[in-house]
């Protein structure tokens, strides 16, 4: 299934046809609100229960349509484009290793990559050859087109360095397993270790048709990759619910459902952890959570981009990081049907370690074959398990 | 040789004002019998016998001053034709030389003696394989003598023109044709026959690598991958660098570049190994002599159906860079790099330029079946399985090229010998001669090695 390339704006994203060309003038607002909204969301879920803020989308954050998505309406010369990519590199080039000797950010070789990127994104399918060709022919003046200006271009190039705006949201979207998804300010940017819970729910699915074929929950869905990575592998069975308690995460994740056409299979539904399950109960076939699982402390220390820019309601764990998995274990065997299966992600070793032995000793007989899986780099990242028969 | 009385223009039917008429010189009987039909025929009045297209060359209403003006075209004409003619038959020699006619002739009666066998065609799939091959040679024969029958009455009008006084434009024409001809057909031969490895006609993935030597390698890394994009760029292939790694200083420490086209890999393939560099460094305060190495890797750019290998998961060691630290949420760097080590052979591939791990880790895996594809082919081995891993070890150990810029200019490839003192052009992507020196080596080695052989 490929996405389209000219996805449907008209729901998820109504203003988007008309406004596009005037917002991405106005850049930090989306960020700033961005930030208000999960701040008092997350205010909200870690203290009482009380009925949360009415959403303020109608004036606010401006929908950006990512880079790669948008129409190549501006031209500019190609020895312009390089000045801009000579200017951008030297800037990274110039980052050396100090961020990462900082707060582990990235260096500057993984500066000029993202650059790489950037320049994909923004130009136009056929251009780069045409760039090439241009540099080789040696005319400078040869006119190529964008899908940014190259001003615009510049600032988000400063916005980059200078403010440490993920490189996710300055392009819009971030490429996880073999999709393209679409992130923004105020939507966790989903991380390359998450891929693997979508390889565990495809061996889980693979000797179990019963799970296939059944209900699958995808809770604190964010830019909606999980349950689109599950979606897709599930094929022409099952369904899948995505739910997140932040309406900007429902938006962007309803949006990226959209895109790769998947509308009739993952719903959507906005609401905290067991909230938008109601009527479910009992029949869910597979529960994944990518939760926020940082300890509280940890949060302003943490790596500028992250820290700085992206939602701490997706981040920020309680004290010791374990709020929203310890509710998730709590409610897993309740919700889960019998042989029902369970991945969570997890901050790693500690906090696995420590579930594992929850749910066997503080929910006995609630879950079997209850295991840690390790990530990438071998940190002990996930527990997975089932619902007893 | 005297050349002298080739001054004259090509038509001369009506050349009495610039030089008096002279007779037709006398054609040896010898000779008659191999030249076509049109040289016995008055020139005013030829009929071109090739393609019996009416060609009266001889234009009688051509002005004195275009004349003389042809005059010189005329010789220049003739010259570069009889250069070409001599070319083209040291060509055919060389062809047929290694080709090994008297070995296909041998392989042609050997297998005429088995499709005379009475239990022919008591197994048909072998009989058919029998025939097959049969063809092949045969045609392979055919072509072979039909490059000499061309070649030779090329050389035959040559030796005319140059007997006779007049030129006969018509007949030179002719000559310059098959030339042409001959030419295509042999590039066509050459090719199937120097590119006939399975995977030759595919693009390739070039990754260089440098060697130790700090800033110079990463330099002289930098510089080769410049070459390559540039040779590339001249066969106008697709050119692109998926993936570099720049070096601290300046240079890279390694990249990747994808060809795309017919038979990239092929001339590609005979780059692999260590190139050698000898140099006053740019980055050494001393400018003294530095010696760096950089290292070439290619495998062929294969389609993804093509790669029908399976390996068994637990020969796989796939490990995926990350940004260290607790990963997860608390860490955001664009950071996908796969790296996929085939257990039993050693050998590894590391795929760093696509945009998402899942991605990276596909294209490593083809590139890693590639790989193996490759070597299993170097090792005559029917399976991946059977890859002696011992071989694979040395990837780029071989040194097999010498770029001396200083104290002298030398490109010189230790294999075959070939050697330029023209630097600059061979660094402005200037690969062929090398390549083809090369390819030509490596079929006759082969050629040899097979005849050790049977």
């Amino acid at each position: 299934m490929k996405p389209s390339l000219r996805p449907s704006f008209t729901r998820p994203w109504p203003c988007i046809a008309s406004n596009f060309s005037t917002f991405f003038f106005q850049l930090p607002t989306p960020l700033t609100h961005a930030r208000n909204i999960t701040q008092i969301r997350h205010r909200h879920i870690h203290s009482s229960p009380s009925p949360p803020p009415p959403p303020q989308l109608a004036s606010s954050p401006p929908p950006l349509l990512p880079l790669f998505l948008r129409p190549p309406e501006y031209t500019t010369t190609v020895s312009d484009l390089l000045e801009w990519h000579s200017w951008a590199k030297s800037l990274a080039a110039s980052i050396g290793s100090s961020f990462e000797d900082s707060d582990n950010g990235p260096d500057s070789t993984l500066l000029c990559r993202e650059l790489n990127w950037l320049m994909e994104d923004v130009l136009d399918g056929s251009d780069p050859s045409l760039m090439h060709k241009a540099v080789a022919r040696d005319d400078p003046d040869t006119i190529i087109s964008l899908k940014a200006d190259v001003q615009e271009l510049y600032s988000l190039w400063k916005q980059r360095i200078d403010e440490r705006r993920p490189f996710q949201y300055i392009v819009g979207c971030q490429h996880w397993r073999d999709l393209i998804l679409c992130v923004r300010e105020g939507v966790l940017i989903p991380r390359p270790e998450t891929e693997i819970i979508v390889e565990l729910v495809g061996d889980v699915i693979s000797k179990d048709e019963g799970l296939r074929e059944g209900l699958w929950a995808d809770l604190g869905t964010g830019s909606g990759a999980i349950a689109i990575g599950i979606a897709k592998i599930l094929g022409n069975y099952g369904r899948v619910i995505a739910t997140d308690l932040n309406p900007v995460a429902v938006q962007v994740a309803s949006f990226n459902v959209e895109r790769y056409s998947l509308q009739d299979k993952i719903e959507v539904r906005e609401g905290s952890w067991w909230e938008p399950l109601k009527g479910v109960e009992g029949k869910v076939a597979g529960l994944v959570s990518n939760p926020p699982y940082i300890p509280s402390d940890d949060i302003s220390g943490l790596q500028a981009e992250v820290g700085r820019h992206e939602p701490r309601l997706a981040l920020d764990g309680g004290a010791e990081g374990m709020d929203d998995l310890l509710h998730l274990c709590n409610g897993a065997a309740s919700m889960l049907k019998p042989g029902g299966f369970f991945a969570f992600e997890t901050n790693g070793e500690k906090q696995c370690k420590f579930l594992v032995d929850y749910m066997q000793n503080q929910l006995p007989g609630s879950f079997c074959n209850v295991n840690t899986v390790s990530d990438f780099a071998g940190i002990l990242r996930f527990v997975t398990g089932f619902r007893n028969r | 040789m005297e050349g002298l009385t080739l001054v004259r223009p090509f038509c001369c039917s009506n050349a009495s004002a610039v030089s008096p008429p002279r007779a037709r010189p006398f054609l040896h009987p010898l000779r008659l019998h191999q030249l076509p039909m049109a040289c016995l025929l008055p020139p005013s009045s030829r009929v071109r016998s090739v393609g019996s297209v009416v060609c009266s060359t001889s234009n009688d209403q051509l002005s004195q001053s275009v004349e003389a003006d042809s005059r010189d075209w005329a010789m220049q004409d003739f010259y570069s034709l009889r250069r070409e003619v001599e070319t083209a038959s040291a060509r055919v020699e060389d062809i047929r030389a290694s080709a090994g006619l008297q070995q296909l002739e041998k392989e042609l009666a050997h297998w005429e003696v088995k499709a005379s066998d009475a239990s022919f065609w008591d197994d048909r799939a072998k009989a058919h394989q029998t025939l097959l091959a049969l063809t092949d040679v045969k045609d392979k024969i055919r072509l072979l003598s039909d490059f000499k029958t061309q070649v030779e009455e090329a050389e035959t009008i040559v030796m005319l023109t140059e007997e006779m006084d007049s030129k006969d434009r018509g007949l030179l024409e002719e000559a310059a044709s098959i030339i042409k001809e001959l030419n295509k057909a042999l590039d066509r031969f050459e090719l199937t026959e120097l590119l006939s490895g399975p995977y030759d006609k595919e693009g390739a993935v070039v990754n260089i690598t440098a060697g130790a030597g700090g800033t110079d390698a990463q330099d002289w890394a930098d510089m080769l991958l410049r070459m390559y994009v540039r040779w590339g760029e001249k066969q106008r292939y697709k050119t692109r660098v998926v993936e570099k790694s720049m070096g601290e200083e300046a240079g890279i420490k390694s990249a990747t570049l994808e060809v795309e086209g017919r038979y990239a890999y092929g001339y590609l393939s005979g780059e692999k190994g260590t190139h050698r560099i000898v140099r006053q460094s740019p980055f050494n305060a001393k400018g003294l002599r530095q010696t760096s190495f950089s290292g070439v890797e290619v495998m062929p750019l294969l389609p993804e159906e093509s790669l029908n290998v399976e390996i068994p998961e637990e020969d796989l060691e796939i490990s995926f860079s990350r940004a260290g630290g607790k990963g997860g949420q608390n860490v955001n760097k664009v950071e996908t790099a796969v790296r996929i080590t085939h257990i039993p052979s050693g050998v590894t591939v590391r795929c760093t330029e696509e945009r998402s791990q899942l991605a990276n880790k596909i294209k490593a895996l083809s590139r890693l079946k590639a790989k193996l594809l490759v070597i299993a082919e170097e090792q005559r081995a029917s399976e991946i399985k059977q890859i002696r891993g011992d071989a694979v070890k040395a990837e780029w150990g071989q040194q097999i090229r010498n770029y001396v810029f200083h104290p002298y200019k030398l490109v010189k490839d230790v294999r075959t010998g070939y050697e330029t003192s023209d630097i600059t052009s061979v660094m402005d992507g200037e690969l062929d001669p090398f390549i083809k020196t090369y390819l030509k080596y490596k079929y006759s080695m082969s050629m040899s090695a097979n005849e050790v052989g049977q």
